[in-house]
């Protein structure tokens, strides 16, 4: 079998097929990330992959279990922190710091290999191993599995949290698992777009895709279309102009971003929609 | 099936509190089929916590409660609840339309797959609290009175025979207010379901109300409006000399300062106080 120019190196494959999965499964998770305004905690779960990661090579066992453990260890305190959006901010925010600490003693205390660090902390997508990329695959299908399962309570108790719990829904059952979906994304995400960056899948392409939009089908449709563009156009990017990947993914994000918030509070949000925006004041009169 | 003539509550002697103290205690009342009940109190006078009761997520302490003729967490299905609209958050992309159909079914796992049958129920859902105009709208770009609608929709989605709203009216102009009340009047009357509505003002409601549920002083009393807002009851639930003030055609509520008439109540309170 030939392959194309681009996709003719194992590592290259091996990129484009973890960075896809990731782009699917992260910016679906990311939908409800940003309807339920958890973006920090996003945040927080893949910077917590990072101790993880550091103390699992200063104990001499692969990374990837230790930032597995870690990142879903935070998520179960984070559900269990609170719902209250305040308390949820200072509780995700300690344990951010807190992580961030440990990670740093874990760098210090292993120096053999301080590239490794970095290679968390920003990704290194064209060094991905086959059995690494399987992981991937399989954990980011599990995450699509349970989403699925999940989709009708979820936009339920992400859209009004009260009247679902009155009407039975297990509400902080399913916030609790939904950190865990999203811990699990993250710490597949976490060796190949890095800690800093994997809220560039997270967040961008859903926070712009959720402004364009009126549906929840439509705009997960669009997030995972936007996600795409972000990681093929920069594992392609760093191929041809010999870039860090991480850093395309970056800037496409936060383009897709100010296009969104352009639109927006430019008042032409009609790009998939129908309606033009009116001003609040206006149908407070009409009503 | 429930029969139409089955009491969408009955409550004996009830006593609820999620704290060391309860809520209130010793609460007694019914709510008729297709009826509409007025729930007024000042904040923290239980009526969270009644709603919460009544709908099975907080067990009575003591007393009895049957909601639809069940346990109050076997009717659920059967019920709806409308939160405070400022508990939400409502600044967000949707459409009118998506935001109703998110309740369709929304205790079922997985996704839609009767998509038609559940766009039927949305349209129902939208047409009953007439805002068929803004199922194309975005939630973000609505008033107070058109989220509220919105959200009444959302507990009609699944065709409830009762329906608890928890203060509807509140951060709305009188004239949203009125057609919110005309609303709940109307899925009364014309779908037969049981509202149980809060309110901080009882004028709001003064002319479609078969009943009104005052809570205070850590119990509550039901009756027609002209039996609970009185002197006599006001000043037994609040355990202070109450006044109430009718001055075309409203009702104002007042505390009671001073006066022969204060004395007379004061000795009347004190000795309800010591018979109970």
């Amino acid at each position: 079998m030939t392959w194309p120019a681009l996709l003719d190196m194992a590592f290259m494959r091996h990129a484009f097929a973890a960075g896809t999965c990731i782009a699917i499964a992260g910016s679906m998770i990311g939908y409800f990330v940003v309807l339920r305004r958890q973006a920090f905690a996003a945040h927080a779960l893949s910077n917590v992959g990072f101790a993880g990661a550091a103390g699992a090579s200063l104990a001499g066992v692969d990374p990837m279990l230790g930032l597995f453990i870690f990142v879903m260890a935070a998520a179960v305190v984070m559900a269990a922190a609170g719902e209250n959006v305040g308390d949820r901010d200072v509780s995700v925010g300690m344990i951010l710091m807190f992580s961030l600490g440990l990670g740093i003693l874990f760098v210090n205390l292993y120096s053999a290999n301080a590239d490794a660090a970095i290679g968390i902390l920003f990704g290194s997508v064209l060094g991905i191993s086959t059995a690494q990329m399987q992981l991937t695959a399989v954990v980011s299908l599990v995450v699509l599995v349970f989403l699925g399962a999940l989709f009708r309570p979820l936009r339920f108790a992400s859209l009004n949290p009260q009247a679902a719990h009155a009407r039975g829904v297990p509400v902080a059952a399913i916030s609790m698992l939904f950190l865990l979906l999203l811990g699990a994304v993250a710490s597949v995400s976490v060796p190949v777009i890095g800690s800093l960056l994997s809220f560039a899948i997270f967040v961008g392409p859903a926070s712009a895709a959720q402004t364009w939009t009126k549906r929840v089908t439509t705009g997960l449709a669009l997030t995972v279309l936007l996600a795409l563009i972000e990681v093929w156009g920069g594992i392609a990017a760093s191929y041809y102009v010999n870039w860090p990947a991480s850093s395309c993914i970056a800037s496409l994000s936060f383009g897709f971003y100010a296009a969104g918030w352009l639109s927006k509070h430019a008042g032409f949000h009609t790009l998939l929609g129908r309606t033009r925006a009116t001003t609040p004041y206006a149908n407070a009169a009409a009503d | 099936m429930i029969a139409a003539t089955t009491p969408a509550v009955v409550a004996h002697n009830l006593s609820a509190g999620k704290g060391a103290q309860n809520a209130f205690s010793g609460v007694s009342f019914q709510l008729p089929p297709a009826s509409f009940t007025a729930l007024a109190g000042a904040n923290g006078s239980g009526k969270t916590t009644l709603f919460e009761t009544l709908l099975g997520l907080v067990p009575p302490r003591a007393g009895s409660i049957e909601v639809l003729g069940q346990s109050a967490r076997k009717a659920r299905s059967h019920v709806a609840y409308v939160p405070q609209a400022s508990h939400l958050v409502l600044d967000v992309q949707f459409s009118g339309r998506e935001f109703v159909a998110a309740a369709y079914n929304g205790r079922s796992w997985g996704i839609t797959w009767r998509i038609r049958a559940a766009a039927r129920a949305v349209d129902r859902a939208l047409r009953q609290v007439d805002a068929q105009d803004l199922a194309q709208r975005r939630l973000a770009d609505l008033s107070g009175g058109q989220r509220q609608r919105l959200l009444i929709a959302q507990a009609l989605v699944n065709q409830p025979r009762l329906i608890f709203m928890d203060e509807p009216l509140a951060q709305l102009d009188p004239s949203a207010q009125d057609r919110i009340v005309a609303l709940a009047a109307r899925l009364r009357n014309t779908l037969g379901i049981a509202v149980l509505f809060s309110t901080h003002d009882v004028n709001t409601v003064v002319d479609v109300a078969d009943q009104l549920l005052y809570m205070a002083g850590g119990s509550g009393r039901i009756g027609s409006i002209d039996e609970i807002v009185t002197d006599d009851v006001l000043s037994a639930l609040y355990g202070v000399p109450m006044h109430v003030v009718r001055e075309r055609d409203r009702l104002f509520i007042m505390r009671d300062h001073g006066g022969p008439a204060c004395q007379t109540k004061v000795t009347r309170i004190a000795t309800s106080r010591r018979q109970a």
